[in-house]
């Protein structure tokens, strides 16, 4: 039986028809047309499909629709901000440390490092280059080897 | 995938759907890192139902609770939540380090104790922690009787706990011991084929209590991977009380190592080999007294 739910992405409020099995990350891409969200593994592992709900950066691929009922998605469609669709700090960070190569992680990595940085933030984290690597551990990337991804991440704390 | 589902808000309501539902199509979903991919696999005949626990607020499932007793904790608490948690920080560590090693960051914002235990998974990094730290599970039935068992009761065999069809796990409580001017010692080991993500091949969880004078008062100790539940090792526990930590030497290390060896029936699988589970147990037992 299909049920209705209402939630917001990226700050508009939606409405869903959706079965008790349906997975978030196919009402996102499917249902709402957002195809930011990319499905790699669909099992956990590789963080592709990395979304916010609520702030925390969850697996899209693991997380069934119904229970976005009532809560806050984000997904990299909804970094972008302004007429002049202003990159988030995240992806300028990205894109200036050259950490963008086929580009398959990089939304997934994108969220996660956006859910991450808030969190420190809001807790007044200041993390070290360990704690960053661990942070993104969700998140396979087969191209950049890492490095230029957690150099952006650094700078994003050092200007804080 | 296909199920139906019903989602409780209240623990009435869950009352109610455990009594108006029992089989084996029935499963409980909480935070669905093991469950979905659990359903995806499901051949049956019956379309699957699925009670919901994401929308039950009573705190009795949410929320840690400390009392001068000990520690609550709700079987809805995530990964997540038990890390950054003051209490669990300083009179817990060996939780909160399990916690820490759990998946990714991604998961530990989903993945609930109630389901790492009800999993029931030998390698169960949740499980450990709390197998070392001697909890004790608090399991409510449809008749709204609440009955306690110790997790090591709980966990009967790979994949198997002692839930009946109409029981859910509601939280699990760790007593506080008491004991004066107590320090705590701890770790939660894990030995995987990577850093991250990883499935462990094995684990050791401890937690010792040591008195001003550094004697262990009190260790309890865990091992993960190397049989078909997470197991408390007691006599090595044992062994270890009345002794001063810093003055534990090459000689009884090696006795301690071996005595948590004794308690390990490893398989060998894909993983690993049971002579190389075997050889780590024994090896990062004995690391705990290196200097
Ligand atoms: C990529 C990946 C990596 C992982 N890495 C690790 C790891 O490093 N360490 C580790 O320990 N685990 C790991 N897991 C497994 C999983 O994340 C954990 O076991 C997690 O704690 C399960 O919790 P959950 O809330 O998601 O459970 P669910 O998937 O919701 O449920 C799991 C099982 O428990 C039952 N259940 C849940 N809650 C209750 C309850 N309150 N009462 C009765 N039954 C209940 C369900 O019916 C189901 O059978 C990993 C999983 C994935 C997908
Ligand atoms: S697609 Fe979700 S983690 Fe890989
Ligand atoms: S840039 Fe290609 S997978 Fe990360």
């Amino acid at each position: 039986m299909k049920k209705t739910i209402k939630f917001s992405i990226n700050g508009t409020k939606v409405q869903q028809e959706v079965l008790p099995a349906y997975l978030l990350i196919d009402v996102i891409r499917d249902g709402l047309g957002l195809r930011g969200t990319k499905p790699g593994c669909l099992e956990g592992e590789c963080g592709a499909c990395t979304v916010l709900i609520d702030g925390l950066a969850v697996n899209s691929c693991l997380y069934l629709a119904v229970n976005a009922d009532g809560k806050e998605v984000t997904t990299i469609e909804g970094l972008i901000s302004g007429p002049d669709f202003s990159l988030d700090p995240v992806q300028q960070a990205m894109v200036d440390f050259g950490a963008v190569q086929c580009g398959f992680c990089t939304s997934g990595m994108v969220m996660s490092i956006k859910g991450f940085y808030d969190e420190c933030v809001s807790a007044q984290i200041q993390p070290n280059r360990e704690q960053i690597k661990k942070g993104l551990e969700g998140n396979l990337c087969r191209c950049t080897g890492y490095k230029k991804i957690i150099d952006a991440v650094e700078s994003l704390f050092e200007e804080a | 995938m296909n199920f139906e589902m019903i989602t409780p808000r209240t623990t009435g309501e869950l009352l109610q759907a455990l009594a108006n539902n029992q089989g084996s199509r029935v499963r409980i979903g909480a935070g669905y890192t093991d469950l979905i991919l659990e359903l995806k696999g499901l051949k049956c005949e019956e379309t699957p139902l699925v009670i919901n626990l994401a929308d039950l607020t009573d705190p009795k499932f949410t929320h840690i609770e400390k009392t001068d007793a000990g520690i609550r904790l709700g079987a809805l608490v995530t990964a997540g939540k038990v890390i950054i948690d003051a209490s669990i920080q300083t009179e817990l560590p060996v939780l909160c380090k399990a916690a820490s090693e759990l998946g990714s960051r991604q998961l530990r914002h989903r993945a609930t104790l109630g389901g790492n235990l009800c999993t029931a998974s030998p390698a169960g990094d949740i499980a450990a922690a709390l197998v070392a730290l001697e909890a004790r599970c608090e399991i409510l039935s449809a008749d709204g009787t609440l009955r306690t068992l110790a997790l090591t009761d709980f966990l009967v065999g790979v994949r198997k706990t002692a839930l009946r069809q109409d029981e859910v796990l509601q939280s699990v409580f760790i007593p506080t011991r008491k004991s004066i001017n107590k320090h705590l010692l701890s770790d939660f080991l894990k030995v995987g084929t990577r850093r991250s993500m990883e499935i462990a091949v094995v684990s050791l969880a401890y937690q010792f209590e040591l008195d001003a004078e550094e004697i262990i008062r009190h260790a309890g100790i865990a091992i993960g991977s190397v049989a078909p539940t997470v197991k408390f090792v007691s006599a090595a526990g044992e062994f270890l009380v009345g002794k001063k930590f810093s003055s534990i030497g090459a000689v009884a290390a090696d006795k301690f190592a071996a005595m948590v060896c004794a308690e390990a029936t490893p398989i060998s699988d894909i993983r690993a080999s049971a002579w190389y589970r075997r050889e780590v147990l024994y090896n990062i037992s004995r690391g705990i007294f290196d200097k």
